[in-house]
């Protein structure tokens, strides 16, 4: 079972590397928001798994307006001349590593307890 | 099984979308640290300005051929008046710088302070190259010492003649020319020599650009080769 996400990880990158598609270079500012948007996406849904909080809607609807949202923003900031691209940078950079160190925990947690199972 | 289920399908959605914004994000920046949008631009620009200086070339060839064949079809023999309208025409065109023209002159050639900027290497090269500013004066110097034809690195000075600075290179009669530049002109050779070397050339001399300047008893010097038609001047009535 989480061999499917892995493989849905491969297909994306298979797809994006295949299609011919070029976008201009000016919006590759905010395209790079939005892949750091979705990467917050990925690991907020397994930090979710772990902790047996996890709603389909709630990531879903995360993940696209998180991504157009902060796509968006960095374009207005860059219209009003105040670099809210790197507010969008900061805070999802922000909660990737604490998506992240939440993981470990749990990781080392669930780790720690099937240990302790095992040993009874 | 369905508990863990739930959440497998959204997550594979959301691995999916992710790898494919991350390896097309990688593919955009790969690709754009290869091809400079700013450099491939001016290279296209490079090709297109070097296609219509050949292009000119090409048309400057074919316009001095057909002054050629006029030349020919003129010299012939012409009865009567006509003689004298010819020999006048002769003698406009050689004024107007139409045809090349060879006779006693001197020989400058002056070229950039390579020498000067490499051991000064700190210093502002501007000190050190050829500015239009000196072509500018040299020429008009030689003009004061009454020179009856000038080119500079081959291009003939006529009335229209300009004499410009763009960028790095020096503009003359709408052609790019660069050191070392040769300036070569007919008149008096001693009389030229002594006015540019108590002149520009001394200037120059004293920051010590390389200059050499030659008396010769037959400097021949190109026609005028580009365009010269009157497009709005015309000849004011009764001053005639």
């Amino acid at each position: 079972m989480w061999l499917l996400p892995v493989f849905g990880l491969i297909i994306g990158v298979i797809i994006g590397s295949t299609i011919t598609f070029q976008i201009p270079l000016i919006y590759v500012k905010y395209m790079s928001v939005a892949v750091l948007a979705s990467l917050d996406s990925v690991f907020g849904g397994i930090r979710s798994v772990l902790e047996d909080h996890f709603d389909g809607a709630v990531l879903l609807t995360g993940f696209f307006t998180n991504a157009l949202l902060a796509a968006l923003l960095a374009y207005l900031g860059d219209r009003l001349g105040v670099d809210l691209y790197y507010a969008a940078v900061f805070a999802f950079g922000v909660r990737i590593f604490q998506n992240l160190a939440a993981i470990r925990h749990k990781l080392i947690l669930q780790y720690r307890n099937r240990k302790l199972r095992s040993l009874r | 099984m369905t508990l863990t289920s739930k959440w497998v399908l959204p997550i594979t959605i959301v691995c999916i979308i992710s790898g494919f914004f991350l390896s097309f994000q990688l593919k955009v920046l790969a690709n754009s640290n290869t091809t400079n949008p700013l450099s491939q631009r001016n290279t296209n620009l490079v090709v297109i300005i070097k296609d219509l200086e050949e292009e000119i070339a090409n048309q400057e060839m074919l316009l001095e051929q057909i002054r050629n064949d006029l030349a020919n079809l003129e010299s012939r023999a012409l009865p009567g008046d006509l003689e004298i309208l010819q020999n006048g025409l002769r003698d406009a065109r050689i004024i107007a710088g139409l045809t090349p023209v060879a006779g006693q002159g001197i020989v400058i050639t002056i070229d950039d302070n390579n020498e000067g900027l490499k051991s000064n290497p700190q210093d502002d090269p501007n000190k050190y190259i050829v500015h239009y500013e000196h072509l500018l004066n040299l020429v008009s110097e030689l003009k004061v010492g009454n020179a009856e034809a000038i080119a500079v690195n081959g291009q003939r000075l006529i009335t229209t003649s300009e004499i410009r600075c763009v960028g790095n290179v020096i503009l003359i009669n709408t052609t790019r020319i660069a050191p070392p530049f040769v300036v070569q002109a007919i008149g008096s050779p001693k009389h030229l020599a002594e006015i540019v070397t108590n002149g520009e050339l001394a200037i120059m001399k004293s920051t010590n650009y390389p200059i050499t300047l030659v008396e010769n008893d037959k400097v021949i010097i190109p026609a005028y080769r580009s365009d010269l038609q009157f497009r709005y001047a015309r000849p004011v009535k009764g001053s005639e």
